[in-house]
């Protein structure tokens, strides 16, 4: 019979609308503020720096500032100034280390490159800000995190990178060679 | 004193309340007229309001949203919300547009939208207007509104407008053709253009006025112009040519937004967009409403005689009820069908008034005319019924498949597979 | 009713006017209508209900409609407003005018006695007794001007499919 498709298809609509009020496969909504954040441990969205130490986040920091994550991302939001000691001897940590989050696009490339494993990403989201340039550039100081931290929000990457940072430790490496080149 | 009917209590407080008024003639007619017409100006905007609001939550469901819960229990507030949203916003006109045209255009739509309102009988005895031509002034006002969204259309000088202009002018005058015609078959079995006449001609007034319960509810149903072919194939063809009348989805192509932005409506905002956005769904509810006095038997329904009363005509439950739940059953399936199917293509629009829906409709009218006067068996047509179903049905199929275009071939993609 | 009377009347005069004298096609398309649905209001003040809904509906709906549809099929919707045309038309247009004045409609207001009688009572059923003339005395009138109008329709449809085949002919 002609115009059964149009039948089928008003079916179709109308067991989604009834299935809503009983199914919860259907109505996958979450009530954000109160039912609590849809974040799973697949979510990725902007950088942050690792370090491993929770007394001591500026001096446990694994970031060494060789500033290859700089020159690669893509949309060249990340600003990094190394420190220099009394001397002017670099003194591989980054004195600056910005990150313009309102122009990161999430791409994870920063993290790719990284030979120290020090940037990771995050998967923080209530970011809002009325500020939309102070606001939204996060200094070194926002973007330090522990390890713990990195444990909890991804638990197995943050195991792979530990054993294979204890594998590096064992073998005295001399200098650490950089994966990526 | 006479016992109380419920069916008719807000007519006798209207009439004894005009009664104070007989020594000063003047003054009644006026007040008769601002109470015929005030229900109608202030109950249409709130069932506006409820039905943006029915229609955000379940297209909210069809598409396994919740929809606006956040003002009010259920986000009923909404339409306040949006209300005042409309209001406060600046109303744009554009520097080159024709500014008296594009004042004009909402209003020119808003006037008939809400004066063919008052045709429609929605109890007995409570019909704004009782004119004896009711069904012609209701598509002859209904059809002003397609001047109303040319001139918008026109008044913006915005190549969207004016297209969306364009396609409303093609489509309206199309689809106005069905929707006659199929009314055309109402008017011919029923002998009458008078609104309330269709209305009492769908009632069987012997089994109504019987003494047995369930023979007086019955005979407000089984009297409806719907369970006969014609008045089934009537009201199906009416209720798809009303969509696309009232530029409802499927047929939205006038507004259609991933293709001219919002057509008509681009250059409005604020107050007018408001009025624009209200006349569309007040005259939704009136071709609801007509389609329910043509096809639905109106004001009818599943009604018994309250047990104290022995006029034979009192009810218990007052008729607008059911004519107001007929007509938002009738919305509901607009919403319905809004979350379901896709838009047409502007050809395939054109096709189906011209091609299918019209001589549906004429073939229609014959089938009335055969319906009527086909021999029946103690007033029961046993003839006429079920040939006049197959005719139809025979018919639809038919001109189904001659629509069909050629079969074509297989698509075969190159670079996708 | 008097007041109603002059009020539609004064619209109708000057939307005709202005329906004449407007340069813009769909100002003077648009003036037209207001002066239809002005003399639909007439029609109503004579208890005339049908004829000021077929009005509406006819010529507001459909007439004026497909006037606005041809406008924009056309190349120059606002007329330029510097070009004169040089043309004695109104003369001869007044002159008709008054012809018709004098002859027809002088007469029979002077025969009018002036405080009208209300008619109401003989227009009663209008729609009946019209349609039960249009189906017995004028049955036959009724069908030619259908088989009229059908010509044309299908004149129309000839007209607008021929160009395009030629088109085709001369591609292939
Ligand atoms: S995630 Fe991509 S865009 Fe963001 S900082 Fe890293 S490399 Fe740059
Ligand atoms: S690549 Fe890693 S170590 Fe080098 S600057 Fe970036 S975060 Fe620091």
């Amino acid at each position: 019979m002609l115009g059964i498709g149009i039948l089928k298809g008003m079916a179709i609509t109308a067991k989604n609308f009834f299935g809503s009020f009983v199914n919860k496969r259907l109505l996958p909504t979450l009530q954000y503020p109160e039912a609590g954040n849809s974040v799973t441990l697949f979510s990725r969205n902007i950088p942050f720096l690792v370090y491993d130490n929770d007394e001591d986040p500026l001096g446990t920091m694994r970031c060494v500032a060789c500033k290859i994550c700089e020159k690669e991302c893509p949309p060249q939001c990340i600003y990094i100034v190394m420190e220099k000691d009394a001397n002017g001897k670099p003194a591989k940590r980054p004195k600056v280390f910005d990150i313009d989050i309102s122009v990161c696009m999430g791409c994870q490339i920063c993290v790719e490159v990284c030979p120290f494993e020090s940037i990771k990403m995050d998967s923080t989201f209530e970011l809002s800000t009325p500020d939309r340039f102070e606001g939204l550039l996060l200094k070194r100081e926002h973007l330090l995190k522990s390890n713990t931290y990195f444990h909890k929000i991804h638990p197995d990457e943050a195991q792979e990178v530990d054993d294979r940072l204890a594998a590096k430790q064992k073998k005295p490496a001399p200098t650490p060679s950089t994966p990526a080149a | 004193m006479t016992p109380i009917n419920p069916d008719q209590l807000i007519v006798q407080l209207t009439q004894w309340a005009l009664s104070f008024l007989d020594s000063y003639p003047l003054v009644a007619v006026l007040v008769a007229i601002l109470l015929s017409t005030v229900p109608l100006v202030a109950v249409f905007p709130i069932c506006f309001a409820i039905t943006t609001w029915l229609e955000r939550k379940g297209l909210a469901r069809i598409q396994n949203r919740i929809g606006p819960n956040r003002t009010g229990f259920l986000g009923m507030l909404q339409p306040i919300a949006d209300g005042i949203k409309m209001l406060l916003k600046e109303d744009i006109v554009p520097k080159t547009s024709d500014r008296l045209a594009h004042f004009l255009a909402p209003v020119v739509l808003m006037v008939p939208a809400f004066t063919i309102l008052s045709v429609l009988p929605f109890n007995r005895n409570m019909i704004p207007a009782a004119v004896d031509t009711g069904v012609i002034l209701f598509f002859a006002l209904g059809s002003v509104s397609t001047l109303a969204v040319f001139m918008a259309g026109w008044s913006s000088r915005n190549k969207y407008s004016l297209l969306g202009g364009m396609r409303a002018i093609a489509q309206m005058v199309s689809y106005e053709l069905p929707l006659v015609l199929s009314g055309v078959t109402v008017i011919m079995m029923t002998g009458s253009l008078d609104t309330t006449k269709i209305v009492a001609q769908q009632q069987l007034s012997e089994w109504i006025q019987s003494s047995n319960a369930g023979l007086q509810c019955l005979g407000q149903i089984i009297g409806w112009n719907v369970f006969t072919p014609w008045g089934f194939a009537g009201f199906l063809i009416f209720f798809v040519a009303s969509l696309a009348e009232i530029n409802r989805c499927p047929f939205d192509l006038p507004e259609a937004d991933s293709e001219i932005v919002a057509g008509h409506l681009t250059e409005y905002s604020g107050f007018k967009y408001a009025l624009f956005f209200m006349s569309e769904y007040v005259s939704a509810f009136a071709i609801n409403g007509l389609s329910t006095t043509l096809f639905l038997g109106g004001w009818s329904g599943p009604n018994i005689r309250p047990p104290w009363s022995d006029d034979p005509n009192a009810l218990l439950i007052p008729g607008f009820v059911w004519f107001f739940a007929k007509m938002f059953a009738l919305m509901l399936v607009m919403i319905w069908i809004r979350g379901t199917l896709p838009r047409l293509r502007v050809d395939h629009l054109m096709g189906f008034a011209w091609k299918f829906l019209l001589p549906l409709a004429i073939m229609n009218i014959f089938v009335g005319g055969f319906y009527y006067y086909a021999p029946r068996w103690h007033g029961i047509p046993v003839v006429g019924w079920p040939i006049g179903f197959l005719v139809m049905y025979l018919s639809y199929e038919c001109i189904g498949r001659l629509n069909r275009g050629p079969k074509t071939a297989q698509r075969v993609y190159h670079y996708a597979s | 009713m008097i007041i109603a009377f002059s009020i539609l009347s004064v619209i109708a005069v000057i939307s005709a006017l202005l329906a004449v004298r407007l340069r813009n096609l769909v100002h003077a398309t648009l003036t037209l209508m207001a002066f239809f649905v002005a003399l639909a209001g007439l029609f109503i003040l004579l208890m005339a209900e049908f004829l000021a809904a077929v009005q509406i509906l006819v010529y507001v709906g459909a007439v004026g409609i497909l006037i606005l549809f041809a406008i924009m099929l056309t190349q120059q919707v606002t007329g330029n407003v510097k070009e004169h045309i040089e043309a004695h038309g109104a003369l001869w247009g007044l002159a008709g005018a008054t012809a018709v004045l004098l002859t027809l409609l002088l007469p029979a207001i002077l025969k009018t006695a002036l405080p009208l009688q209300p008619v109401v009572e003989t227009i009663d059923p209008s729609v009946r007794a019209l349609g039960l003339n249009l189906m017995s005395p004028y049955a036959i009138a009724l069908q030619v001007i259908a088989l009229l109008l059908t010509a044309a329709l299908l004149g129309a449809v000839v007209i607008a499919i021929s160009p395009e085949k030629s088109e085709e002919e001369k591609k292939s």
